[in-house]
């Protein structure tokens, strides 16, 4: 045979799978009426992968402890979990995909804002609920113009009120004057809280003495660095996740520059211990909770244990997402999308995060306070729940 | 001054990352005229194999360095053998090298994902001290000193291979011409062994060096864009002046962060690559690539 | 598989089939590598956005109209920034031309990234989705811009293109004048990657810098050469493949890209010509091609 003739066979038999595929999914998704489906999509992969695999991680373990007690409504709960490569059209396929053929009642994730704004239309078209986990970017759960888009949640607060937090807490209580920022121009999540941090902190009467930016990938910020130092801050916000705040502190300390660092819920991580203890040692985070409350660590034991990987920040958000969904498919007393989204903002949960109640006019968690944390012996030590005033 | 001399050692410690890391590239290029897109891979790998070797096996510092450094030899060797290889014998354009070189690192980057090592960043255990050496008021990192040292050595190594060996003499031979080395007897295809094996050395060390500076996961590769850029800006093909390239883009990168803005330095140190290039298109030092008529 | 998912990926499929099309006349018809793709769809998905977003030069009955002016737009503002960029490039040879794109898409990212005005980092959301980016207005585009390059390729032009890919030099010694055909063949890429940036902004309804990466250029190139340089047919076979492929192993979770990767591989080394091989379909190709293997099964026998 020729090879030509071998190619068209194999594209052929590629064409049957995909028709194959059509088949099987919809006999199997008439067959198991009586479960529950859950969807989670993130980043299994790409650069966002360690966060994104917390996650799902987390998701998994609490079905299935979920499903040992008797299910939800009775019913057992299957997790269907997609990798989304960080993109947003993947995100897109993947809710897509969730939906219409998997049949989900909603959705948990993703973790980053860009793919959670991407697939508000599709679950705006579609009815279906997502609880986004860390997606802080404030237009993931409202418009341009203020209203609230239905079918969009999350459990976490927003970068204007971290941004806003980082530099009350630096100004009034530690009383720094002087400061200097470091981000991320690539980064949606940096970019924001920078701004965010900015205005408050020069509304305070503090001044920004340097403002620098890197590209995400960089692992060299010497040159930024050496500039900051130049300007002398008395502190440094770094806005972006532990990765990079290891290396930046660690080669900020190299170059003899002793500001205090501050940073956001991109930081909470026990790699960043292992990564840069002593450069971080004396830093404020502005964190979702306190990672030795008594009410956190059997979760944090579980996961371990289970894991054998350490507990990412997500992996607490992803919980609470999972609380909050599991309350609200409880109180709707059915698995319908619909009714399953207005409970969603009835129901109060307490999670690992603090008491979670969305509100409807934002779709945000109300009221949730930021735990600031201070790093101390390589540990991150809770010194106050800090909300605005 | 002293924040000019910092900024200096700083682009000076940046070059010297790209530089080990470009030479790899070269190697390759000046043989098989394509550029080697696994080569981050193989780096990634090196890193990792170190890492392992320093935290799981618990061996001395210097034999993890021969380990990562062999090991990620035996990876570009063998890579060679499955992915450039066929293409080769049917004499493939270099477009189909490029894009299999993509295929590799993509193969690369994801199994390391999907292995048990997992997304997880990891770091090398303290083997130095991070305290700098202070000249006055300019740190001076220890790593970045021993950086800058192996990256020398294992360069003046490389080139007495190429240029005082009986093998480096038919390296230099096959890259004026693949055919006319051939009918003078070389053996082409041990030729390209030795060349991916030494990329593959080099990678190894480069690998381990990047986790010891900064930290290890499975995205290193792509810090290699960098490099790909120092080397095609110093002209490619030519071992110095990927070299030079490397550490150009070093101090052009580190300068207009340091003067000019942070924010725009990757567009404002493009903008200069470029404009040298138009003036100059083959790069710095680079052969040249006229068609024969 | 259900309709709404499928059709989904269809679109998106029509939406690489764009910037593939524009790129299989440069890659695969001229000779040109380019690595910075994503940048004339960033630019055509904020130009077309923008057009769309603070532009009311239409009633709200002659949207489509709207929308097509916005993706016309995008395509033109592409194109004009290519003809800059080609001007000051085209003359480097191979990998320089390569980094030359390269450092032009991300320095386009970068600019976005910076500039407030079209959100930053943050990105620009609320890009209406309705009666858009749907799978008709897809389909009517790919087929216009098949046409079009067809037409292209057909031509004199398009003859002179290969000649260039193939031999450069002796193309320009018989007269021909390879820049200028090199810098059309760049202007018209970069016009079909801004109208499939401006169809994607439409389609997500958001975007963002980071969206436009240099991954996207590679992926993009990726399946030119899959499909086989110097087919149409097989960039459209080609794209369609492997954007349902991912799809396909979804399930397989985190070691999707590995396959993905491996079968990158597999194809070139298997199929260095790639999946068409420089060869169209028709129908009177597939009969020659039935007759062929069986003629030869039957000199075996």
């Amino acid at each position: 045979m020729s090879k030509k003739f071998l190619t068209l066979i194999s594209v052929l038999l590629i064409f049957t799978m995909i028709i194959t595929a059509c088949g099987d999914t919809g006999t199997s998704a008439e067959k198991e009426k009586e479960t529950i489906k859950i969807g989670w999509i993130g980043s299994l992969t790409g650069d966002q992968a360690v966060w994104g695999t917390c996650e799902s991680n987390t998701v998994k373990m609490l079905i299935e402890e979920v499903n040992a007690n008797g299910g939800i409504l009775g019913k057992q709960v299957e997790g269907i979990y997609y990798d989304t490569k960080g993109d947003a059209a993947e995100a897109v396929n993947a809710t897509k995909r969730l939906i219409t053929q998997d049949g989900v009642v909603a959705i948990i994730g993703p973790n980053a804002s860009g793919q959670a704004i991407s697939i508000s239309s599709v679950l705006e078209q579609y009815k279906v609920p997502d609880i986004a986990t860390v997606a802080t970017n404030p237009k993931v759960t409202v418009n341009d113009d203020g209203s609230v888009k239905a079918y969009n949640f999350r459990v976490c607060f927003i970068d204007p009120y971290q941004g806003a937090v980082a530099a009350g807490y630096a100004y009034d209580r530690l009383g720094l004057r002087n400061a200097a920022v470091l981000y991320d121009v690539a980064s949606d999540y940096s970019q924001g809280f920078t701004e965010f941090f900015e205005k408050t902190f020069a509304e305070k009467g503090g001044k920004i003495v340097a403002k620098e930016g890197f590209k995400e990938g960089d692992v060299e910020f010497k040159p930024q660095l050496s500039k900051i130092k130049d300007a002398n801050p008395d502190m440094i916000l770094m806005p972006y996740y532990y990765k990079e705040v290891a290396l930046s502190a660690n080669q900020a300390r190299e170059l003899g520059i002793d500001a205090v660092l501050i940073g956001g819920d991109g930081w909470p991580s026990e790699q960043l211990m292992t990564m840069a203890a002593d450069a971080i040692e004396g830093s404020y985070v502005v964190n979702h909770l306190d990672f030795n409350d008594p009410e956190v660590k059997p979760l944090q034991e579980k996961y371990t244990a289970k894991y054998n990987l350490p507990m990412e920040l997500n992996g607490y958000m992803a919980h609470d997402a999972f609380l909050l969904l599991q309350a609200a498919i409880e109180d709707a007393k059915s698995d319908d999308p619909v009714k399953i989204t207005e409970s969603l903002a009835k129901v109060t949960v307490q999670g690992v995060t603090g008491t979670i109640k969305i509100s409807p006019e934002d779709h945000n968690p109300v009221g949730k306070e930021a735990a600031i944390v201070k790093i101390e012996s390589a540990d991150y030590i809770f010194q106050e729940k800090y909300g605005l005033q | 001054m002293s924040y000019f001399l910092q900024q200096v050692i700083n682009g000076l410690s940046l070059g010297s990352v790209y530089a080990l890391m470009s030479v790899g590239y070269s190697l390759v290029y000046s043989i098989m005229n394509f550029s080697n897109f696994a080569h981050g891979g193989v780096i990634m790998i090196g890193a990792y194999i170190g890492y392992f070797c320093l935290t799981l096996l618990n061996v001395p510092f210097f034999i993890a360095f021969i380990i990562s450094a062999l090991g990620a030899g035996l990876l570009a060797v063998t890579m060679e053998k499955i992915v450039y290889r066929p293409l080769r014998k049917r004499n493939a354009p270099f477009l189909y090298f490029i894009i299999s070189a993509m295929g590799a690192s993509i193969f690369l980057e994801n199994i390391v994902i999907a292995s048990p090592i997992g997304p997880t960043f990891r770091s090398y255990p303290a083997i130095f001290s991070t305290t700098p050496i202070m000249l006055g008021n300019i740190a001076l990192g220890r790593i970045d000193l021993l950086m800058f040292i192996i990256s020398a050595l294992s360069l003046i190594g490389l080139m007495y291979i190429i240029e005082k060996t009986k093998i480096g003499l038919s390296i230099r031979a096959t890259s004026y011409s693949i055919k006319g080395s051939t009918l003078m007897g070389v053996n082409v295809d041990k030729v390209i062994f030795i060349i991916f094996l030494l990329g593959g050395f080099l990678a190894g060390l480069a690998g381990m060096l990047f986790g010891m500076k900064y930290t290890v996961y499975p995205q290193i590769g792509n810090i290699t864009t960098k490099s790909f850029i120092a080397a095609v800006f110093g002209g490619l093909g030519s071992l110095p002046g990927a070299v030079i390239g490397s550490i150009l883009l070093g101090l052009i990168e580190t300068m207009t962060s340091g003067y000019l803005s942070s924010q725009y330095r990757d567009l404002l140190a493009f903008a200069l690559l470029i404009s040298v290039l138009v003036f100059k298109p083959t790069g710095l030092m680079g052969k040249t690539t006229e068609d024969k008529a | 598989m259900s309709w709404g998912y499928v059709s989904g990926i269809l679109i998106l499929s029509g939406i690489n089939l764009m910037t593939v099309l524009g790129l299989s006349l440069l890659t695969g018809f001229t000779g040109l590598f380019s690595f910075g793709h994503a940048g004339f769809m960033a630019i055509g998905a904020y130009t077309a956005a923008t057009v769309t977003m603070k532009l009311n030069i239409l009633p709200q009955s002659m949207f489509w109209l709207h929308f097509y002016i916005a993706l016309a737009a995008g395509g033109l503002v592409s194109m004009i920034v290519s003809l800059i960029i080609g001007r000051l490039t085209l003359n480097l040879k191979g990998d320089y031309f390569c980094i030359a794109t390269l450092g032009f898409g991300e320095a386009i990212r970068l600019i976005l990234d910076n500039v407030q005005y079209f959100g930053g980092a943050r990105g620009l959301p609320n890009i209406p989705t309705q009666g858009t980016t749907t799978l008709t207005n897809v389909i009517i585009i790919n087929v216009i811009a098949i046409t079009v390059l067809v037409l292209i390729i057909k031509s004199r032009h398009g003859r002179n293109m290969v000649a260039i890919r193939e031999e450069e030099l002796a193309t320009q010694t018989i007269g021909i004048d390879v820049f200028k055909y090199k810098l059309t063949s760049l202007a018209i890429s970069a016009f079909y990657a801004g109208v499939a940036g401006g169809l994607m902004a439409h389609y997500l309804g958001y975007i963002q810098p980071i969206m436009f990466k240099m991954v996207k250029s590679t992926e993009l190139t990726i399946i030119v050469i899959f499909g086989g340089l110097g087919s149409v047919s097989g960039s459209v076979v080609g794209t369609i493949l492997l954007t349902f492929l991912p799809e396909l192993l979804r399930s397989f979770s985190n070691w999707r890209l590995v396959l993905y990767g491996a079968a990158v591989i597999l194809i070139m080394i298997t199929r260095p010509q790639g999946l068409m091989g420089g060869k169209e379909f028709s129908i009177k190709g597939i009969i020659r091609l039935i007759e062929k293997s069986r003629h030869k099964g039957e000199v075996k026998s």
